[in-house]
């Protein structure tokens, strides 16, 4: 399959790894991730769901083990996906999302949650709606702006994810502080940004 | 019977519940549980606080030890927090190494201690490049019943405030450390950060300070958290979507409990 590149600056390969369900690996800017998708597979008796498939979801950073900070973007990946899947369509079963960090270079959360949707559409996964992320910068002089000069100071920096439906916001992450005007600016900002995520993903998937 | 019904179909119950605009806990959607501080319950912390929202009891204890900084940031103490979830607070968790909800938590308190710039770590430096404050910062649950990360910030915030650290004489010279217990002062707290729960039940009542039985059977959490006038953190970890009306909403109200937590917090103090 094609590298597909795009005004957002991603470039993405759908199904780059032949043992996986769906696999994707995608770069923002620097950043790049690998994500793989087996499902719905034998669950641990122990995460075992009677109603519905289990997700699992395990992010593996560049080197060493996973940290504290690691099993938030966990969580909230694992957050997503089971909002987004049809889960009662697989009970007793179970959905693992893998994440490999290759490189890192800022936006990492939104680059690894981009990289789980477009897993997730190669494998085929039953998805009431696709969700993208975007990661959005405010600088000292409290302008925003979506593409961060690595290495830059800033103020604040803001995750969005929102869903391709209705464009509601599915999860939001923040470090730094801001005014309420300047988060809801963001909130406008990012979603315009989602957008050309998601005529994106419909590019990749055509090609 | 109303105890069977709930344990049958307690998503129903609660929907029955919530059609007449109340919960079963008495309160309305946008009420609050009444919330406890005491401070400086252990004797043995150099500073500590007790927070209760409701059933949800949280301890803070602060330990202080002296340490090197890191080469990289001579100037720069250390603030370490760390949530325990122990088998007793909830029956959820089991003995052993942190639970991975322990772990997501104890990175949410980290992230919204450093968001919020309550401590600077440049006044825990003692002398550059030889010698700083390394601050634990420990909390233990003893009752998990919803909103754990507002109980822990407020004793948290209780906790900090009135820390007393000993005074420190050092001589580089000799690398001599003079410890002086007896002469004691204040760290100092820089803001006051608030956080607030809420919780998406059935994609569309938003829940004010859920209960452990509410956040269970809701499909979204949402963690505002106000410094003074700012945000400091905005936390949706997934679940089910929020319009930005609705997200504007939360923030709003929870700007309207900041100053009664605050005034909560320096009564206590």
């Amino acid at each position: 399959m094609e590298t597909v590149t795009d005004k957002t600056n991603i470039s993405c390969k759908l199904g780059i790894l032949s043992r996986p369900d769906g696999s994707a690996i995608l770069s923002e800017g620097n950043t790049t991730v690998i994500a793989g998708i087996y499902g719905p597979v034998e669950v641990k008796l122990q995460k075992l769901l009677i109603d519905k498939a289990s997700v699992e979801c395990h992010y593996r950073p560049k080197s060493g083990l996973p940290g504290v900070e690691d099993r938030l973007y966990e969580s909230i990946i694992r957050n997503i996906c089971e909002t987004s899947f049809y889960a009662s369509l697989h009970p007793r079963t179970a959905i693992l999302v893998t994440i490999q960090e290759l490189q890192n270079s800022g936006q990492l959360i939104s680059c690894a949650i981009n990289a789980a949707c477009l897993a997730c559409l190669n494998a085929g996964i039953d998805m009431k709606f696709m969700f993208s992320a975007v990661t959005c910068y405010m600088n000292f002089e409290d302008d925003l702006y979506l593409h961060c000069a690595s290495g830059k100071e800033t103020k604040a920096m803001f995750v969005f994810v929102f869903d391709s439906t209705e464009k509601r916001i599915i999860a939001s992450h923040t470090k730094g502080s801001f005014t309420k005007e300047q988060f809801e600016e963001a909130v406008e900002l990012s979603k315009e940004g989602c957008e050309d995520r998601f005529t994106y993903y419909k590019k990749v998937l055509e090609s | 019977m109303a105890e069977q019904y709930k344990s049958l179909h307690p998503i129903k119950y609660y929907r029955d519940y919530l059609a007449h605009g109340i919960r079963p806990d008495g309160r309305e959607f946008n009420k609050f549980r009444p919330i406890l501080l005491n401070v400086g319950s252990i004797d043995t912390a150099d500073g500590s606080a007790i927070a209760k929202v409701g059933n949800t009891t949280v301890v803070c204890g602060i330990k202080a030890e002296l340490c090197k900084p890191k080469p990289d940031a001579p100037k720069c103490g250390f603030l370490v927090p760390n949530l325990e979830l122990p088998p007793l607070c909830s029956p959820k968790f089991r003995p052993g190494p942190p639970s991975d909800q322990a772990q997501v938590l104890t990175q949410l308190i980290a992230d919204i201690i450093e968001n919020s710039k309550c401590i600077d770590l440049n006044d825990l430096c003692i002398f550059q490049d030889k010698l700083v404050w390394c601050l634990f910062v420990d909390f233990v649950c003893l009752d998990f019943d919803g909103s754990v990360v507002d109980a822990c910030i407020v004793s948290l915030l209780g906790a900090l405030k009135t820390a007393k650290l000993p005074f420190v004489e050092y001589d580089p010279a000799l690398d001599n450390i003079q410890v002086n217990m007896e002469e004691r002062k204040h760290i100092k707290v820089h803001s006051t950060p608030v956080s607030t729960t809420f919780a998406v039940f059935d994609d569309k009542v938003i829940l004010k300070d859920p209960t452990q039985e509410e956040e269970n059977l809701c499909s979204g959490i949402l963690t505002v958290v106000f410094k003074d006038d700012e945000l400091c953190c905005v936390h949706k970890p997934g679940g089910s979507p929020l319009t930005q009306e609705e997200l504007s909403q939360c923030i709003e109200e929870s700007k309207e409990r900041t100053l009664f937590i605050k005034r909560l917090i320096d009564t206590a103090v």
